[in-house]
C-alpha cells in the first residue's frame, strides 16, 4: 500500500490536472461497461490535452473507446467487447482495425477481469476453467497458458496479471480523500482500481466524508486505491450514470451520424470535444437536456 | 384452453418462443441491451415462470419493468434487491453456481454449435470487425441452455463453419456434457423462420418447428449447413392472445422489440419515433 494515498486527504483536482498522471504512451484502463458509467469527461480531456500513443484496456467498451480511437490517441487496444449496442457497430473502432491495422488484443471478458484481480491480489496469474474449444486460445497464446491443478491434476487456463498505469473511472460521489460511492451499474471498476498504478475518478458530486458515513455500504472503492478525484457533473455523458441520469440516446444518434465518415467525425471533434466541458454540455442541450435525462432515470415503470 | 392470437409480428413470435425456453426457477442474465432478451424474460416472469431471478446491469433479482429505450437500465436497477458489480456476477454466477440461460445473437453460427461475434474474413485483416465476445465463451458453453436467436435466418448467418470461434457449445449431448462437468441442456437456434435444435455431436441440427406460413424448403434454402428434417415437422406454437396483450400493453408498449428485426438503415428513424413517445409519456 502506498503511504501517500493514505496521508493525502485532499485529492480534489481539476480536469486539466489529469496530464499529471496520464502520459503519452501510457497504459490506461477505462471504467464503466456497455453504455454505462464511462469516464467520458476524462476521455474528452485526454483528447483535448493531445495525449497520444495510449494503450487502452477495456472490458466492455462503447463510445468511450470509439471516441479515443477516432481522435487518434490509441496505439493498441485490449478489449473483450466494443459495441454501440442498439446503435450499431462502433464506427471508428471498425475503421481502425479493418482499414488502418490498429494493433489489438481481443481477450475474453472473464480473462481481463481475472487479470485485474490477479494484479490486485499481487499474484502473477490466476487460473480458471478457460474458453476451451474457442479460437481465443490459439489466437492469443500469450494470454492463455494451460496448466494443471497441483492438487487434482485438472487442466486449467492461467491468465496473467494485468497492470495498467492508470485507471479512469466515473462514479456517483466521493469525499475529498477519495472514498468512492457507486450506486448504479458498477462494471468491474473496483478491480480496475485495485490493479492500476494510479487511479483517477470523476464523480457527480464531492461531499464531506460525514455524508459518506451515512451510507457506508455504498462506498465501493476506499481512498487507499485513489489518487485524484474530480467533481464533474454529467461526467459520464453521453453514457449513463444510474441512478442520476440515463444515457443520452439523442446524442448517441448524433455521434453515430457524425462518426460514419472520417470527415464528419473531424467535425464532431471540433464541435463537441475540442471545446471545454462546460461548452460540451451546452452543445448537447444544456440544462434542459440534463434535466430530461434525470427525469428519464427517475420515472421508470415497474410491473 | 389456450386462445391463440391471429395478429402478431415475427418479432413477437420469436420473443414468445424464447420466453418458452425459460422455466420457472431459472437464473437468467441480461447482458448488453438486447430488447428481445429483456422482453422475453419479463414475459416469462409475468406468465409461466414467476420465480425466475435475473441479473441486469448491477441489479440482482430485478423486478419486471416496462421496457423503455431511454430508461431500461434505470428501471432494471430501481427494481433490484441487491447490487452486484460485474466481477461479483461473473465469479458467482458464470463460474460458481451457474446460469440457466442468456440468449445470444451473433454474426455467424454454424453446424457445430459455434458462434462468431469477432471477425468475418481473415482475423488480422477482417472484412468486418465485430464487437467481440464479452462473456460469450462462457455463455455458450457453461450456461445450462444455449439459446441463439437470429432475426435474419440466412446463409450469411447460419454458415457451415464460423470464421472465428468466439464461443462454442463444446460438449453437446447430455452424456458428453455431464462427463465434462457441464450441466446438460438444449442447444437451439431460434430464427425468424424456424427453431433448429442439436442433440448429438455427430448429428446435424434438426428442424424442431417451422413458423406459421414458412415452408420447410424455405428453411433449408436459407441455411448454410445440412439439416435433419423429421417426418412430421410441427408448426411453431403461435403466441397466445394473452401473451400478445401483455407484450403490447404492459411490457413493450413502444414496440422496441421490433428493433432487433430491422435493418441498420431503418433503425435511427424508428428510434427517434420511440423516443418522442417516451418523452411525451413523462409526467411534466
Amino acid at each position: 500500500m502506498r503511504k501517500d494515498r493514505v496521508i493525502n486527504q485532499n485529492k480534489v483536482a481539476k480536469l486539466s490536472d489529469i496530464t499529471r498522471l496520464i502520459k503519452d504512451g501510457g497504459r490506461v484502463a477505462i471504467g464503466g461497461a456497455w453504455l454505462s458509467s464511462h469516464p467520458m469527461a476524462i476521455i474528452r480531456q485526454i483528447i483535448r490535452s493531445k495525449i497520444k500513443h495510449l494503450s487502452l484496456i477495456t472490458i466492455l467498451g462503447s463510445v468511450d473507446i470509439d471516441l479515443m480511437i477516432g481522435a487518434g490517441c490509441v496505439d493498441r487496444l485490449m478489449f473483450s467487447f466494443v459495441s454501440m449496442e442498439a446503435y450499431g457497430l462502433a464506427p471508428n473502432f471498425r475503421r481502425a482495425i479493418e482499414k488502418e491495422g490498429l494493433a489489438y488484443d481481443e481477450i475474453t471478458g472473464l480473462a481481463i477481469i481475472l487479470g485485474f484481480e490477479a494484479a490486485g491480489r499481487g499474484v502473477p496469474f490466476l487460473p480458471y476453467r478457460g474458453p476451451f474449444g474457442s479460437d481465443y486460445l490459439e489466437q492469443r497464446p500469450e494470454f492463455y497458458k494451460t496448466i494443471n491443478c497441483p492438487f487434482t491434476g485438472e487442466e486449467m487456463i492461467a491468465v496473467p496479471a494485468i497492470k495498467p498505469d492508470v485507471a479512469i473511472i466515473h462514479a456517483q460521489r466521493a469525499d475529498p480523500a477519495g472514498n468512492i460511492q457507486i450506486e448504479g451499474t458498477g462494471g468491474s471498476d473496483l478491480e480496475l482500481a485495485k490493479a492500476a498504478e494510479k487511479v483517477i475518478v470523476t464523480v457527480e458530486e464531492i461531499v464531506p466524508t460525514e455524508v459518506l458515513r451515512e451510507n457506508p455500504y455504498k462506498t465501493k472503492i476506499p481512498r487507499f486505491y485513489v489518487d485524484m478525484v474530480i467533481e464533474q457533473p454529467f461526467g459520464a455523458h453521453p453514457t449513463s450514470s444510474i441512478p442520476s441520469y440515463v444515457g443520452d440516446p439523442w446524442h448517441m444518434l448524433t455521434y453515430m451520424e457524425m462518426a460514419a465518415s472520417p470527415d464528419t467525425f473531424k467535425q464532431y471533434l471540433d464541435d463537441y470535444v475540442m471545446t471545454s466541458e462546460d461548452e460540451y454540455l451546452e452543445a448537447v442541450g444544456g440544462l434542459e437536456q440534463m434535466n430530461l435525462l434525470k427525469k428519464l432515470a427517475e420515472e421508470v415503470k415497474l410491473l | 384452453m389456450k386462445e391463440y392470437a391471429q395478429d402478431y409480428s415475427t418479432a413477437e413470435l420469436v420473443c414468445v418462443a424464447v420466453a418458452r425456453e425459460i422455466e420457472d426457477g431459472d437464473i437468467l442474465i441480461l447482458g448488453s441491451f438486447t430488447p428481445l432478451a429483456f422482453v422475453s424474460y419479463i414475459l416469462a416472469k409475468l406468465t409461466h415462470a414467476p420465480n425466475v431471478m435475473y441479473m441486469a446491469y448491477s441489479s440482482v433479482d430485478a423486478k419486471p419493468f416496462q421496457l423503455s429505450f431511454a430508461g431500461y437500465e434505470a428501471a432494471a436497477t430501481k427494481g433490484g434487491v441487491a447490487r452486484w458489480n460485474m466481477t461479483e456476477c461473473i465469479n458467482s454466477l458464470y463460474l460458481g453456481i451457474g446460469v440457466d440461460v442468456e440468449p445470444v445473437s451473433s454474426i455467424q453460427a454454424d453446424q457445430y454449435g459455434n458462434i462468431n461475434i469477432s471477425v468475418v474474413g481473415d482475423y488480422e485483416k477482417p472484412v468486418l470487425r465485430g464487437p467481440g465476445g464479452a462473456g460469450a465463451p462462457e455463455v455458450v458453453k457453461m450456461h445450462r441452455k444455449m439459446i441463439g436467436y437470429f432475426p435474419n435466418h440466412s446463409k450469411r448467418t447460419l454458415v457451415p463453419k464460423v470464421d472465428f470461434v468466439t464461443g462454442t457449445r463444446w460438449k453437446i449431448s447430455n452424456e458428453a456434457r455431464t462427463k465434462a462437468g457441464l450441466r446438460p441442456g438444449p442447444l437451439k437456434y431460434i430464427t425468424n423462420l424456424a427453431i433448429l435444435t442439436k442433440d448429438e455431436e455427430d448429428k446435424p441440427f434438426k428442424i424442431e418447428s417451422v413458423h406459421p406460413g414458412v415452408s420447410i424448403d424455405q428453411v433449408i434454402e436459407n441455411t448454410g449447413f445440412e439439416l435433419t428434417v423429421p417426418k412430421d415437422v410441427p408448426e411453431t406454437e403461435k403466441p397466445t392472445k394473452e401473451q400478445v396483450r401483455l407484450l403490447r400493453e404492459k411490457i413493450d408498449p413502444y414496440g422496441i422489440v421490433a428493433f432487433d428485426f430491422m435493418s441498420g438503415k431503418d433503425r435511427p428513424a424508428y428510434l427517434k419515433q420511440i423516443l418522442d413517445r417516451e418523452v411525451k409519456a413523462l409526467a411534466y
